[in-house]
C-alpha cells in the first residue's frame, strides 16, 4: 500500500512538474503571438485611413475638404499616434474586452463584427471537421487492418479526393447539385426570401442551405484523415508489442485496441489545431456559396488593413489554437505516459 | 458508450442526410403575411470615445416571415458587404439600396429635388415643382416644390429643410458640403415652398460654374431640418460622430425605407403613405412592396442567383451574359438586345506617370497606346459588353449619344487608333530614335533601356486582363513592360499621393473617369486633365499621372458659363485634339455607369432601348436618377398571361 501511494505521489509530482513546464512555455507563446498580432498587420505597406477616405470622398473635388476628413478620421483611429502609444492603448482596451473600432466598417466595432458571423462559422466548421476526423478515421483504420480490396479501393479514393483543391470540390458541388441537379441552393445561409426567426421554415431552410458548404469541406477533410490513420495504423500493426501480443495469446480485439489508441495520437493533434483554428473560418466555402462567416470577414479586413479586426480575429484564433493544444498535451499526459515521462524528466 | 456515441454520430449523418434530400426553398408564394407595425424606440447613452448616444430602433419585420416572391424586386451587384448605416449625410454607409448621392442620385428612400436621365441629359423634377429657373443676371436658381411632398411623419417638406440640408452640409464638412461650397454660395428658403441657391459668383459677376449649380439640385439629397437637429443634439455636433451615426429613426421622403438587414442581406419596404402616390408625381406607388438585395460574395455567385431567377436585376458584371438567352432560353436581357448589350457609361483608363523616365516622351506614350489590342481587352476582360474603339472612335465623351454630339470627329479623325498597329507604334519610335541599339530586343531612350511596369489593383479581374494586354503590346514593339498588381489598400494610398512623383512601379495604372451627369462631358475631361490636381496630397479627383497644360486649364475653365453650343463644340473638340495628340492617357474599353441586366420570370416593364417611354427611362437598374421610373412600370408577368 505505501509503495502503491509513493509511485502515485511521485506520479502527480511529475505530472505537476509537466503541467508548469507547458503552462510556462504557452504563456511564453501567447505573449508573443500577442504582440505580433499587434505588429505584423501595421508593417504592411498602405494606408487604411486613406481607403476610408477614398470611400467617403468619390466625386469630392475640394482637396482642403478631404484633407479634413482624413485628419478626423487618423485621430479617431489613433492612426497619426506612435506605434508604441498605440500597442499600449490596445492592450489597455484589450483586457477590458474592448477591441475598438473597426476601420472598414466603422462605425461598427469588432467585437459586432464578429458576433455576427462566429455563429455561422462555429456551426459550418465544428460539424464538419467532427464528421471529416471521424469518418476519416474510421475509414483509414478499417483500410489498414481490412486490407485487400477495401483498402485498394479507399486509398486511391482518399488520395484523389484530399489532394483535391478545396474551391474545386465546392464548385463541382455547386455546379452538380445546385445549378445542374437543382437539389440545393447555391448561395446565402438560408433562403433568400426569409427573415431570420425560430420558425420550422427557417430551421429547414438553414439546414438545407448548409449542406454544400459542409460537404465540401467533410470530403476534402475525410480523404486526408483516412490517409493519415491508415499509414499510422500499419506502422503500428507491424510494431514490435504487436507480434509480442501475438505470441503471448492476447485476444485480436484486445490488440487491435491498442494499435489504433497508440495510431490515434498524432490524428487527435491534427484534430485539436483544426478546432482550435476553426474560428478563421472556410473561406473558399463562404466565398463560393456566399455563405456568411468570418473567414470572408477576415479576408476583407487584411485586404483593407483594418488593423483592429485583423488584431481580434487573429487574437481569437491564437487564444483558441493555444488552448486547444495545451488541453491536448494535457490530455496526452494522462493517455500516453511516455509523453508526460519525456517532458518531466 | 460506444455504441451510444456510434449511434449519435449515425443520427447525425443521417439527419444530415436527409436535410440534402430537400428541394430548394420553393419560388412560389406560399402565404402573404401582414406585417404588423412595431416601432419601439430604446434610447440609450453609451461610452464610446465621442459620447454620443445610440438610437436604436427595432425594424418592423414580422417574425418568421417570408417575403412574397411576387411583391419583391430581388437586386444583386450593389450591396457587397452588410450596411453600417442609414445617415444621409454619410457617404461611408455602406448602404448602397438606399443611398448613393451622386450624378445619378439613389431615390429609393431619400430624394432630390431633381433627377437626371442620362438618356437625354435632363433634369425631371422629384420634389420640385416645374423646372428650375436661372435669374437674369445669372447669379441664382430657384425652384418650387411639390404641395405633396411630405416626409414620412407626415409633415411637409419645406424650403427650411432645403436650407437647412445645405448649411449641415457646410458645418460638417460632409462630401456633398466640400464638393459644392467652391461654386454654391448659399441655399435659402424665400418662402416655405420656394428655394433659391446662390451661386459663387466670377469676376464677371455671374455664376462661377453654372454646371456644377445645376448639378446640386440633382446630386444631393435633402434631409429634414427637425431631424438634422435631433441628431445634432445626439451627437452633441460633434463632426466625426454626426457624420458616423447610425440614424435608425431617421425621417425621409423616398417611397421605401429600412425592413430589415444582417450579414445576407438588406431588405426595403415601400411607405405605402409615400407622398409620390401623388397625381403631380408618379400617380401611384412603386409596383414592388419590397426591394431586397442579397449580399453575395462575387460575381459568379450573384450570376449563379440570376441564372436560378433568385435576382430580377442584376447590377454586377456577368460574363458572357448573352448565353443566358441565347444557349439557355432564359428570360433574361439587357438593354440593349445585341453587344455590347450596355450603355457605356465611364472609360476605364490607362494613365501615364508623366515623371517616370522616357513618358514624358510623346512618340512613346502614344506608340505605347497604338499598339494595345483593345478588341482583346473588349473581348476577354468585357466579352463585349463594351463597344469597340471602331464602333465609338476615342475621344474625352462616353459613347451616348448626347455627349458624342458634342464635338467635331472629322476634325480628329486623323488621330484616331483603334489598336494592334504594331507597325505604326513601330515606325513612330523608329522616327523619334527611340530604338534598340545594343541589340538586346528592347529600344533605349538616350541610351537607357525602357522598362515599365503596368499596374492596377489586385483581383480587379477586368483590369488586371487588360493590363496583361498593355504588357503584351510592349513586348511587340520592343518596350519591355511586366505587370504587377498590389493590393487595393497599398495602391490606392499611393495613386491618390499627388504632392509628390509617384514611386516606381507605377508607370502605366489604371483608373477610372467619372460616368454621365449634369456636369459632363466637363467634369470628365477636368478630372482626366486639369492640372489643378497635381500637388495635392489626397486627390481623389483625376490626373492622377500628373499631366500639366495650361492651355488644357484655360479650355476646361471656359466651359462651365460657356452656353454657345458652337463655341462649345470648338472647345471640346480642341480638347480632344490635345486629349489625342498628347496621349496623358488612354481608354481601354467603355464600360456601363451601372450594369443592368434584368431577369423577367417574376417582373417585366424594365427599361429596354425603344421601349417607348417618354421622357426615356434609362437602364439605372430602376433606382437611380430617372431610372427609378422603372419602379413604376413593373408589372407581374403572371398577371400579363
Amino acid at each position: 500500500m505505501t509503495v502503491d501511494r509513493e509511485i502515485r505521489r511521485l506520479d502527480l509530482k511529475g505530472y505537476r512538474k509537466y503541467f508548469l513546464n507547458k503552462a510556462m512555455w504557452f504563456a511564453v507563446t501567447f505573449v508573443c503571438a500577442f504582440l505580433l498580432n499587434f505588429i505584423l498587420p501595421r508593417l504592411m505597406p498602405g494606408d487604411p485611413v486613406a481607403a476610408i477616405v477614398a470611400h467617403m470622398a468619390q466625386g469630392q473635388s475640394n482637396a482642403a475638404g478631404v484633407q479634413a476628413i482624413y485628419q478626423q478620421y487618423t485621430e479617431l483611429f489613433g492612426t497619426n499616434k506612435p506605434m508604441v502609444q498605440q500597442f499600449f492603448i490596445y492592450v489597455k482596451n484589450v483586457f477590458h474586452g474592448d477591441f475598438g473600432f473597426s476601420f472598414s466598417q466603422y462605425p461598427r466595432t469588432v467585437a459586432q463584427v464578429i458576433k455576427s458571423s462566429i455563429v455561422w462559422t462555429l456551426c459550418l466548421q465544428f460539424p464538419a471537421i467532427i464528421l471529416g476526423w471521424l469518418i476519416g478515421n474510421t475509414l483509414g483504420a478499417l483500410a489498414a487492418y481490412l486490407k485487400k480490396g477495401f483498402d485498394k479501393v479507399l486509398m486511391p479514393i482518399s488520395i484523389f479526393v484530399s489532394n483535391f483543391p478545396a474551391f474545386g470540390m465546392a464548385v463541382i458541388l455547386l455546379v452538380v447539385f445546385g445549378v445542374s441537379l437543382r437539389w440545393f441552393p447555391t448561395s446565402g445561409g438560408y433562403g433568400y426570401d426569409l427573415i431570420p426567426t425560430f420558425s420550422w421554415k427557417f430551421i429547414w431552410s438553414v439546414i438545407v442551405h448548409y449542406q454544400l458548404p459542409f460537404w465540401s469541406i467533410v470530403l476534402i477533410a475525410i480523404g486526408g484523415q483516412a490517409i493519415g490513420m491508415r499509414s499510422m495504423a500499419i506502422y503500428e500493426l507491424n510494431a514490435d508489442y504487436v507480434k509480442y501480443s501475438r505470441f503471448m495469446g492476447i485476444k485480436d480485439r484486445k490488440i487491435i485496441g491498442y494499435v489504433f489508441r497508440n495510431a490515434m495520437l498524432p490524428q487527435v493533434t491534427g484534430l485539436a489545431l483544426s478546432i482550435g483554428s476553426m474560428v478563421s473560418g472556410a473561406l473558399v466555402a463562404e466565398i463560393i456559396f456566399s455563405y456568411p462567416g468570418l473567414g470572408y470577414t477576415i479576408l476583407h479586413a487584411t485586404m483593407g488593413q483594418d488593423y483592429p479586426l485583423i488584431s481580434g480575429t487573429t487574437l481569437i484564433i491564437t487564444i483558441m489554437v493555444l488552448v486547444a493544444m495545451f488541453a491536448i498535451d494535457m490530455v496526452y499526459g494522462f493517455i500516453d505516459p511516455r509523453i508526460k515521462a519525456a517532458q518531466s524528466e | 458508450m460506444k455504441r451510444i456515441a456510434v449511434m449519435l454520430s449515425l443520427l447525425v449523418i443521417f439527419g444530415m442526410l436527409l436535410g440534402a434530400c430537400a428541394t430548394p426553398t420553393p419560388q412560389t408564394i406560399v402565404e402573404t403575411v401582414e406585417v404588423p407595425v412595431m416601432q419601439t424606440q430604446i434610447v440609450e447613452q453609451t461610452k464610446v470615445v465621442m459620447e454620443t448616444q445610440v438610437v436604436e430602433v427595432t425594424p418592423e419585420a414580422a417574425p418568421g416571415m417570408e417575403l412574397p416572391r411576387e411583391e419583391t424586386l430581388y437586386f444583386n451587384g450593389q450591396q457587397w458587404d452588410p450596411v453600417k448605416c442609414w445617415n444621409p449625410y454619410s457617404t461611408d454607409c455602406n448602404n448602397a439600396m438606399a443611398l448613393a448621392a451622386g450624378d445619378n442620385s439613389r431615390v429609393t428612400m431619400f430624394e432630390t429635388a431633381y433627377l437626371y436621365d442620362m438618356l437625354d441629359g435632363g433634369m425631371y423634377p422629384l420634389l420640385a415643382d416645374g423646372d428650375f429657373q436661372w435669374n437674369d443676371a445669372e447669379t441664382q436658381i430657384t425652384f418650387k416644390i411639390k404641395p405633396a411632398a411630405h416626409w414620412s411623419d407626415g409633415t411637409p417638406v419645406t424650403a427650411d429643410d432645403f436650407a437647412y440640408t445645405w448649411d449641415t452640409y457646410i458645418k460638417y464638412n460632409t462630401n456633398a458640403g466640400n464638393n459644392y461650397k467652391p461654386y454654391v454660395d448659399s441655399v435659402v428658403a424665400a418662402d416655405p415652398s420656394t428655394v433659391v441657391v446662390k451661386a459663387v459668383l466670377g469676376d464677371n459677376g455671374m455664376a462661377l460654374n453654372p454646371l456644377m449649380v445645376k448639378a446640386y439640385l440633382s446630386s444631393t439629397y435633402v434631409a429634414q431640418k427637425a431631424w438634422t437637429q435631433t441628431l445634432e443634439a445626439r451627437t452633441g455636433e460633434d463632426a466625426t460622430a454626426f457624420l458616423a451615426d447610425e440614424s435608425l429613426d431617421v425621417v425621409y421622403s423616398g417611397p421605401y425605407h429600412n425592413f430589415y438587414n444582417d450579414e445576407s442581406k438588406v431588405i426595403l419596404i415601400r411607405d405605402d403613405a409615400y407622398w409620390g402616390q401623388d397625381a403631380s408625381m408618379w400617380g401611384q406607388l412603386p409596383a414592388p412592396k419590397y426591394l431586397a438585395h442579397m449580399i453575395y460574395r462575387d460575381n459568379a455567385a450573384g450570376s449563379a442567383a440570376l441564372f436560378g431567377g433568385e435576382v430580377d436585376v442584376s447590377q454586377q458584371f456577368n460574363s458572357n451574359i448573352q448565353m443566358m438567352w441565347l444557349n439557355y432560353g432564359l428570360p433574361i436581357s439587357t438593354y440593349l438586345p445585341e453587344a455590347p448589350y450596355m450603355i457605356g457609361g465611364t472609360l476605364p483608363t490607362a494613365y501615364y506617370n508623366m515623371n517616370s523616365y522616357g513618358l514624358d516622351n510623346v512618340a512613346i506614350r502614344k506608340a505605347i497606346a497604338l499598339a494595345v489590342d483593345y478588341p482583346t481587352i473588349i473581348a476577354n476582360a468585357m466579352t463585349n459588353q463594351s463597344a469597340t474603339f471602331d464602333q465609338v472612335p476615342r475621344s474625352l465623351m462616353n459613347p451616348t449619344e448626347g455627349e458624342q454630339a458634342l464635338y467635331d470627329h472629322a476634325a480628329v479623325a486623323d488621330l484616331q487608333w483603334a489598336g494592334n498597329d504594331i507597325e505604326g507604334a513601330t515606325k513612330m519610335l523608329d522616327e523619334a530614335g527611340v530604338v534598340d541599339t545594343n541589340g538586346d530586343g528592347w529600344r533605349e531612350y538616350n541610351g537607357e533601356t525602357l522598362h515599365y511596369v503596368a499596374t492596377c489593383p489586385n483581383g480587379w479581374s477586368d483590369w488586371q486582363a487588360a493590363m496583361e494586354v498593355v504588357a503584351a503590346a510592349g513586348a511587340k514593339i520592343g518596350i519591355d513592360i511586366t505587370t504587377n498588381y498590389p493590393e487595393w489598400g497599398v495602391y490606392q494610398t499611393i495613386v491618390t499621393k499627388s504632392d509628390e512623383p509617384l514611386p516606381e512601379g507605377y508607370d502605366i495604372f489604371m483608373m477610372w473617369t467619372d460616368g454621365p451627369g449634369p456636369t459632363q462631358p466637363w467634369g470628365r475631361i477636368r478630372h482626366l486633365l486639369s492640372s489643378e490636381f497635381v500637388g495635392q496630397t489626397v486627390n481623389w479627383n483625376g490626373n492622377w499621372g500628373q499631366y500639366s497644360n495650361p492651355e488644357v486649364d484655360d479650355l476646361i475653365a471656359q466651359i462651365p458659363s460657356e452656353t454657345d453650343p458652337a463655341k462649345l463644340k470648338e472647345i471640346y473638340t480642341e480638347l480632344v485634339r490635345i486629349y489625342l495628340t498628347d496621349v496623358p492617357s488612354f481608354s481601354l474599353m467603355y464600360r456601363p455607369q451601372v450594369f443592368h441586366t434584368v431577369n423577367e420570370t417574376i417582373w417585366t416593364g424594365f427599361p429596354h432601348q425603344d421601349d417607348g417611354t417618354n421622357p426615356p427611362v434609362p437602364p439605372m437598374d430602376c433606382t437611380d436618377g430617372w431610372g427609378v421610373a422603372c419602379l413604376y412600370n413593373l408589372t407581374l408577368v403572371s398577371a400579363a398571361q
